[in-house]
């Protein structure tokens, strides 16, 4: 078998790329200009997310100055008052000790939204560090960070409420410690599971190979590429964490009679649902609303990150 | 494997490798050999292509010489200029990588961050060599408008979804080439193309390279885009170099009986029609 001698250009038109080589500026036919990218870049997403945003910051609002909106004292008992269903006086009614339901649930926001923005916010960032380096050491340490993990996942948050509330005193505090310290370890093994994967892609190899250091590897190239599951995951967590703290103030670990705390509220009237309906939905209709609020929140975030699905909302 | 000339030229080769072994494993019981003690050379400004056929060890080769795979242990020399990359501390080759090689992956849309702007991603190798934002940027642009893209400045601040898979690759070589390396590994950066655009890219690699004097080392399974852009090529089969010289001496004269089989299986337009291509057994010269 011989190889007879071929120039250049027969050589490439032998494998089909002959011919002439069009000019470099040739552009996209999907593509006619570049304008077309950048005004859909600015369209919003769905009125429904906006809608949540909004009532999300009407919601922080409420929690800061709930208080001094509140119609009535929420401390006040009056005791001729007592079980008083919805009126022009008492808008959500009044519980079993004669206190405005309506002005509870507002001077309540504070106490139940600050409690589940601490345990998110601590798990979210114990989780993501912990996460993160277990990941990214694939050594020893990973299987001790997970080990730590898994005891942290063993421990029913109530097991360990009980416990902190007998050393340090039952309180909304003592809750909080508890649960943002059972919280966390899924959090980290979220977190570790999604960077492992994004720790391989092509494109970190690619960053690291221009140069890059380790630090803005991990923070310009792993995480951005791979916390959108989390904000996802601590929108959903905003219900679960507010029905514990509340569950926890059931058992008498959490927040404490009288505190305006909507969980605690809920317990409370719960004995007298029959009589009194009103004291148990209007708190829960708070948690709910609140709940579906940052659910919506957390998908507008992931979508605010993601480029990709950023132009298709 | 070196010829006489090759070792006339040794002292001025940009890149030189001696004796590479690469083997993967985390213990030495088990690690697998894949490249068994390979010599390659570049010179400043040379085109090289390191062609074989997947498995052969040529991206391994070109991975070793930039440390991309901290998994795998390296032995003999791999030398750019004054530097021996192989014992370098991994502060020095951070120094290295970027600056004075670029290397360019296979898949563009991979290759890119997918939450960054490219404008970002063109920037980054200046940025953190401590460039200013405003000349970086400016550099940034002119790059990829002489790269083909254009409205680059408005386009700068897309996203890489938003560019086609030709665009994605000029953005990619962008970045690769923005730090003025001196030699730019391009590992298979036509494969994932269509035809007409892998020839739009081979045709600016060659006219980058000419106007910065860069040396490219081209690794690629294609022989058909080996023969219009190399000097020299390097044939490799199972990680060893099955044969070496000036691209028309292999072209017209393959000395290995592989690089004889490997040309033969390539479809030609002056050949007869009924001739039947070549095949290359699998174990031909597998040792």
């Amino acid at each position: 078998m011989t190889v007879p001698p071929l120039s250049a250009a027969e050589r490439l038109v032998g494998t089909g790329l002959g011919g002439t080589v069009p000019a470099p500026d040739q552009a996209d036919p999907r593509r006619p200009n570049g304008s077309h990218a950048r005004s859909r870049r600015r369209t919003r997403g769905p009125a429904a997310e906006q809608l949540a945003v909004a009532a999300a910051i009407v919601i922080v609002l409420v929690a800061v100055v709930g208080p001094w909106l509140a119609p009535h004292d929420p401390y006040t008992v009056d005791l001729t008052q007592q079980l008083r269903s919805p009126s022009t006086g008492h808008w959500f009614g009044t519980d079993v000790n004669g206190r405005d339901i309506l002005s509870r649930v507002l001077a309540g926001a504070r106490a139940t939204l600050s409690a589940t923005a601490i345990v998110l916010a601590v798990a979210t960032i114990v989780g993501t560090l912990i996460g993160t380096v277990a990941a990214l050491s694939r050594t020893i340490i990973d299987e001790i960070l997970m080990r730590i993990c898994d005891i942290g996942l063993a421990l029913p948050s109530i097991v360990l409420a009980l416990g902190l509330a007998a050393a340090l005193g039952p309180s909304l505090r003592s809750a909080v410690i508890a649960m943002a310290a059972t919280w966390w370890p899924g959090y980290a093994r979220l977190v570790r599971a999604v960077v492992r994967e994004t720790r391989d892609a092509e494109f970190v190899d690619s960053a690291r190979m221009l140069g890059v250091g380790r630090m803005r590897l991990v923070l310009r190239h792993v995480l951005p590429n791979s916390l959108s599951i989390l904000y996802v995951q601590v929108s959903l967590d905003v219900a679960a964490v507010m029905l514990t703290i509340s569950g926890l103030s059931f058992i008498g670990v959490g927040a404490q009679v009288p505190s305006a705390e909507w969980g605690a509220m809920i317990s409370a009237a719960a004995g007298n649902v029959g009589n009194g309906w009103w004291a148990v939905l209007f708190p829960g209709l708070a948690i709910a609303f609140t709940a579906i609020t940052f659910n919506l929140v957390g998908d507008w975030l992931r979508v605010r990150t993601d480029p990709t699905l950023r132009e298709r909302a | 494997m070196s010829t006489p000339a090759d070792r006339a030229q040794y002292g001025q080769n940009l890149l030189e490798i001696r004796g590479l072994r690469v083997a993967y494993g985390n213990s030495r019981r088990d690690a697998v050999e894949v490249v068994h003690g390979i010599d390659l050379s570049i010179r400043p400004g040379e085109r090289l292509a390191v062609v074989g056929e997947s498995g052969s060890g040529k991206s391994v080769t070109a991975r070793a010489v930039l440390g991309l795979d901290t998994d795998a242990s390296l032995s003999g020399s791999i030398r750019l200029g004054e530097h021996e990359l192989t014992t370098l501390s991994r502060r020095r080759m951070r120094d290295i990588r970027g600056a004075r090689i670029g290397l360019i992956f296979q898949d563009p849309l991979a290759a890119l961050n997918p939450v960054m702007r490219v404008g970002w991603q063109i920037m980054q190798p200046l940025i953190i060599r401590g460039t200013g934002k405003r000349e970086a940027r400016q550099r940034g642009i002119d790059l990829l408008g002489r790269l083909g893209v254009r409205d680059a400045g408005a386009r700068f601040d897309d996203y890489p979804h938003q560019f086609s898979g030709g665009m994605r690759q000029r953005v990619v070589i962008a970045i690769a080439v923005i730090a003025q390396p001196e030699l730019l590994i391009a590992d298979e950066p036509t494969t994932a193309l269509d035809v007409r655009v892998q020839a739009q890219v081979l045709q600016l690699l060659d006219e980058l390279a000419r106007e910065r004097g860069m040396a490219v080392m081209l690794i690629t399974h294609d022989l058909g885009i080996v023969a219009g852009f190399a000097e020299r090529v390097v044939v490799m089969r199972n990680g060893r170099v099955v044969e070496h010289g000036d691209v028309d001496s292999i072209y017209a004269a393959p000395k290995a009986e592989y690089t004889r089989g490997l040309l033969g299986a390539v479809p030609r337009l002056d050949s007869d029609p009924d001739r039947e291509l070549a095949t290359v057994a699998p174990d031909w010269d597998a040792s």
